[in-house]
């Protein structure tokens, strides 16, 4: 239910307004599987690391920040500049995440001007 | 407390390219720790064999049978236990359990991988299969969550970079002094300091290296010679999406499991005198040796510095060189420790590694970055 919706997007419950990231098909506080997507708009940078190894068809160095939304939704994603703790950033255009046999496509994330 | 007593150890070299397949050095392992029990293959009444991945780091399936019957091994019971990089604890908490049930009396235990079977590319494309897939599709990996944890450590606790190395240096210290380890050289902090970047702030010298090794222990309830006591053995898992923790700097699952082993053996942290830390990063020994409750945040890297950590320290941890210099053959980690612990509370440890008279170990494996956390305490009875 929840596994194809956009990298950009979260889920909210329905039943009890909880909010996740990291797709699963019940509701990881009331277990309803009830639930909406919505899209994430800004997010406060926690920690950042620039990874140099990397998997088969993942850029190198790979730019990762653990990034906090509204309603405490917390992700690690990729980012596309060089924003590091405390910036500010929102998704930005369309990139090739991973490519291979197990290609990925999304957003990156990328600091406010 | 429980009534298994760990009565035979014994382990391969742990190596950055074995010779022999995952079933050779199991069988190698094995015979070391039934010889060092006086134990019979036929008196062996369960096997469990703790092994992430033989099927795709070496295309071997029935691991546990075909040791069995490589050893010799009749009617017993057995079985694999795949907990990623816990196997081999977790394969130690299902013998015991087996005994405490009374299923068994005499239980085998042996943790192994080989990881240089496969190529670089797919072990290291498997072992990223260990995350959540929206982890998965960024390009996430077990040292990215490393760096994002060490980077929010040095700045929450305003560190420098350098105390990272002091877990590197001392592991690689004990390491030198075990002929059981991957690496036998010490190594400088200013090489450490100084190795390639892998995951920022993290370098070379801050992650453990991939290996292919066996260990064994042969565990009873009834022993007819001097054994060590597992005090305790329990397991707990935390969250799969690193993310979803509240703080990075916590990991719920070391947590659960080193309070509810201490409890189940009756002993504070201030009892444990050598402790085998799950160290696949410096960053980890850190975060865990305050999970543990043994420091308190923040504090784990001055007391390291200080040099508490090492064998004449207040808590000597990693005696054998840990992950990070001993090796890490993902399966045999965990047994590796016990064996580790073992040595230490018998005696047996050679010399210029030996911590002075202890009477109780913890060792803590973790699965994942704390998906997973399985913790043992040994004693002497």
């Amino acid at each position: 239910m929840t596994r194809d919706v956009p990298t950009d997007h979260a889920f909210v419950c329905e039943s009890c307004g909880s909010r996740w990231y990291y797709t699963r098909d019940r509701c990881p506080e009331c277990r309803s599987t009830a639930a909406d997507s919505y899209r994430l708009r800004k997010g406060e940078i926690v920690t950042a690391t620039t990874v140099h190894a990397t998997p088969p068809g993942v850029r190198s160095p790979n730019r990762l920040g653990m990034v906090r939304f509204d309603g405490d939704v917390t992700i690690v994603a990729q980012l596309g500049d060089d924003s590091s703790a405390g910036d500010t950033v929102r998704f930005g255009d369309v990139s090739v995440l991973r490519a291979g046999d197990r290609s990925a496509s999304g957003p990156r994330l990328v600091g406010l001007e | 407390m429980t009534d298994a007593f760990v009565t035979g150890v014994g382990m391969t070299r742990f190596e950055s390219e074995s010779s022999g397949s995952a079933l050779e050095l199991a069988e190698r392992a094995a015979w070391r720790a039934l010889s060092d029990a006086a134990v019979e293959p036929t008196d062996v009444t369960s096997v469990h064999v703790g092994n992430m991945a033989a099927e795709a780091f070496e295309g071997r399936t029935g691991l546990e049978n075909a040791l069995c019957g490589a050893l010799g091994v009749e009617g017993a019971i057995a079985d694999r236990i795949e907990n990623t990089s816990a196997s081999g604890a977790s394969a130690v908490l299902r013998a015991v359990h087996a005994l405490e049930a009374g299923a068994s009396s005499r239980a085998l235990v042996v943790g192994v991988e080989t990881m240089t079977a496969a190529e670089t590319d797919a072990a290291t494309e498997l072992i990223s299969r260990l995350v959540h897939d929206r982890e998965y599709a960024q390009g996430v990996t077990l040292p990215s969550f490393a760096g994002l944890a060490a980077e929010h450590y040095l700045r929450t606790y305003d560190v420098e970079p350098s105390a990272l190395a002091h877990v590197a240096v001392k592991n690689h210290r004990n390491a030198a002094a075990n002929p059981y380890a991957q690496f036998q050289e010490p190594i400088t902090l200013e090489e450490a300091r100084t190795s390639p970047p892998v995951a920022e702030p993290l370098r070379l010298y801050d992650c453990c290296p991939t290996s292919d090794g066996a260990a064994a222990i042969v565990l009873e309830t009834t022993p007819e010679m001097d054994g060590i006591r597992v005090a305790s053995v329990t397991g707990a898992t935390g969250t799969h999406a690193v993310a979803e923790r509240p703080n990075p700097l916590e990991i719920e699952s070391v947590e659960r499991a080193g309070q509810q082993a201490l409890a189940d053996a009756n002993v504070t942290q201030d009892d444990v005198d050598v402790a085998c830390i799950h160290d696949a990063f410096t960053i980890l020994e850190l975060l865990e040796l305050e999970e543990l409750g043994f420091y308190d945040p923040g504090d784990a890297w001055r007391a390291t510095a200080d040099g508490e950590t090492a064998l004449d320290g207040r808590l000597p941890v990693n005696p054998g060189g840990g992950l990070k210099a001993r090796g890490h053959p993902l399966g045999a980690t965990g047994v590796a420790q016990i064996i580790e612990l073992t040595w230490q509370l018998r005696g047996d440890a050679p010399e210029d590694r030996r911590v002075e008279n202890p009477r109780t170990g913890l060792a803590l494996n973790v699965a994942g970055f704390g998906n997973n956390a399985v913790c043992t305490i040994l004693q002497v009875p």
